[in-house]
């Protein structure tokens, strides 16, 4: 009975939460198969340990904190692994195929640098402005200092400006900018 | 620095983002599984494990300082305090410890099954050294062989009016005991030139008396010092008897080749040897007879002095400000040594306590990854 329950308010963050999820693993993990592996398996997870949840946390970033470890801990055991899949599963293929034509380049590329970040530049990335977390809330998703997060974000930024895609850009689409200090 | 535009970032992974179309049945696919796996769900049990831990963690603490307390505590209370001395105290004790009649003085006492025994006081200005074999009552279970040198000193405070007769008492004592008095100086105050009365009287009786004669003397006055110590020389008596010996046996062979040589620088060859031999002989014979002696009669000195003045305190000659100076040296030396005490132990407690808190966060990173899969 409680189980069936249960599954209702899975089937409840499902509806709420999943494309989001999903769509985050995506961009963290860079194919289609393995993102839907670990939201499903996330989920799984967080509603096995739905008690673990205090009273009055936000669900949103422990939900992200689930997903978010799942995803590392595919990108430390599974993916280096693994030989290469298809390419159609790629994360940049996939953003090429059913872009319209004015925003194929801007997204291509994007993905492409984000592709070569480190996976803890990575995922800090997709969650600030994908998911569009605070960098508090980010700390919490990741277990690390708000510092830290600001830290990361700032070289994450730093290195998707030098990288070779972005800097081939025409400045309408891309733009880069040189902050002087004081 | 360069830096990358944020709202076109935010645009580029949503506009990339977006493009990942939802498979069809993916949620339903998950809730399938939801419902297969509920029924393989983990035990109550260890569930509510998981969900007390909080108290879990708070126990996880406490053991952990237990744990650190007392590994600090116990290495210090074991250790002596700095201005502590080291007391032992073995299977075999002779001498009686406890404090001893108003003045309180405090009389300790060491003893080991090699036959050694020694008593500390409060102050030892005359130190006197006999022997004798050990076969007083308290050691009566060793080896009738054991060599056994004592030594004894005892300062004794008597009323100006009692200073002769003690003296007379103590030497009663040991002809009484079966021994003999060995030396006596004394000198005898005048209260007009506010002279004290002091001497000192060696004591020698056989080692079984030893005991009862350090007893006597001790409730002769007031015993303001007591020491005594023994030296086990077994090992050195055995020793000297060995190379005798074998010394002997020595001298024997060559009297023997002597009555066979018949030249005359063969004769004084040998004559020289022999009578190298027998210096030696005579040497640890002599040395066999003083330790023979010494184990035999147990000697005791007893400081007599009149009540009111030590005759053994060494007058000191320092002004207050070198005494101040001797005391902060010496404070700070114990300091030192305490620091260096509490040393070993406190490494010792770090080291666990880095240990404990390194289990602690892997144990608890590893619920945290079981519970939320975060790592």
């Amino acid at each position: 009975m409680s189980d069936a329950i249960d599954v209702d308010e899975l089937k409840t963050w499902l509806e709420d939460g999943y494309a989001s999820s999903v769509r985050t693993a995506y961009l963290i993990l860079g194919n289609r198969p393995d993102a839907e592996d670990a939201v499903q398996e996330s989920f799984l997870r967080a509603w096995k340990f739905r008690d673990s949840l205090a009273t009055g946390s936000s669900f949103k970033p422990w939900l992200y904190r689930v997903v978010v470890n799942t995803c590392n801990s595919k990108l430390r055991k599974e993916i280096p692994h693994r030989n290469r899949r298809r390419p159609d599963d790629d994360l940049d293929d996939v953003a090429m195929i059913e872009d319209p034509i004015g925003r194929v380049t801007l997204s291509h590329d994007m993905i492409s640098a984000l592709k070569d970040l480190p996976a803890h530049l990575r995922v800090v990335v997709v969650l600030r402005y994908y998911v569009d977390l605070s960098e508090h809330d980010i700390a919490i998703v990741i277990g690390r200092q708000p510092g830290t997060v600001k830290s990361r974000l700032n070289e994450a930024r730093r290195r998707l400006a030098l990288h070779p895609a972005l800097q081939s850009e025409a400045p309408s689409s891309i733009t880069a900018r040189k902050e002087k200090r004081s | 620095m360069t830096t990358f535009d944020e709202e076109m970032m935010k645009r580029a992974l949503h506009e990339a983002a977006d493009d990942f179309a939802i498979s069809d049945g993916a949620i339903e696919r998950i809730l399938d599984e939801a419902r297969d796996t509920a029924v393989s769900d983990e035990s109550p049990r260890i569930r509510a494990f998981i969900q007390r831990n909080g108290t879990v963690r708070s126990t996880v603490f406490a053991v952990a300082a237990c744990v650190v307390l007392l590994a600090v505590a116990v290495p210090l209370f074991n250790s002596e305090g700095p201005a502590n001395k080291k007391v032992q105290f073995s299977a075999l004790p002779i001498e009686k410890v406890g404090t001893h009649g108003d003045s309180g003085v405090v009389i300790s006492g060491t003893g080991s099954l090699a036959g050694q025994v020694s008593a500390v006081g409060t102050s030892s200005p005359v130190t006197l050294t006999a022997g004798k074999t050990v076969k007083s009552a308290s050691a009566s279970s060793l080896d009738s062989s054991l060599r056994v040198e004592e030594v004894g000193t005892i300062e004794l405070s008597v009323g100006g009016t009692h200073f002769q007769s003690t003296l007379t008492q103590l030497t009663d004592f040991a002809t009484t005991d079966g021994g003999f008095v060995a030396s006596t100086q004394s000198h005898v105050g005048n209260k007009s030139t506010h002279s004290y009365s002091t001497g000192t009287i060696v004591l020698q009786v056989p080692e079984h008396n030893f005991t009862m004669l350090v007893d006597q003397v001790r409730h002769a006055g007031v015993a303001t010092s007591v020491d005594t110590s023994a030296t086990d020389v077994t090992g050195q008596y055995v020793d000297l008897q060995a190379r005798i010996n074998a010394l002997q046996v020595s001298r024997t062979q060559y009297l023997k080749i002597m009555s066979r040589t018949n030249s005359i620088g063969g004769i004084l060859s040998v004559q020289n040897q022999l009578n190298s031999i027998q210096s030696q002989i005579e040497q640890l014979q002599a040395q066999l007879n003083l330790l023979n002696s010494e184990t035999t009669y147990a000697t005791l000195t007893v400081a007599l002095s009149e009540a009111g003045h030590r005759v053994v305190a060494p007058p000191h000659t320092g002004n207050g400000v070198e005494m101040a100076w001797h005391d902060s040296l010496h404070g700070f030396a114990v300091g030192v040594e305490w620091l260096i005490r509490i040393a070993g132990p406190l490494l010792f407690a770090l080291l666990l306590l880095a240990v404990l808190l390194l289990l602690g966060r892997w144990t608890w990173r590893a619920t945290e990854r079981r519970r939320g899969g975060i790592s």
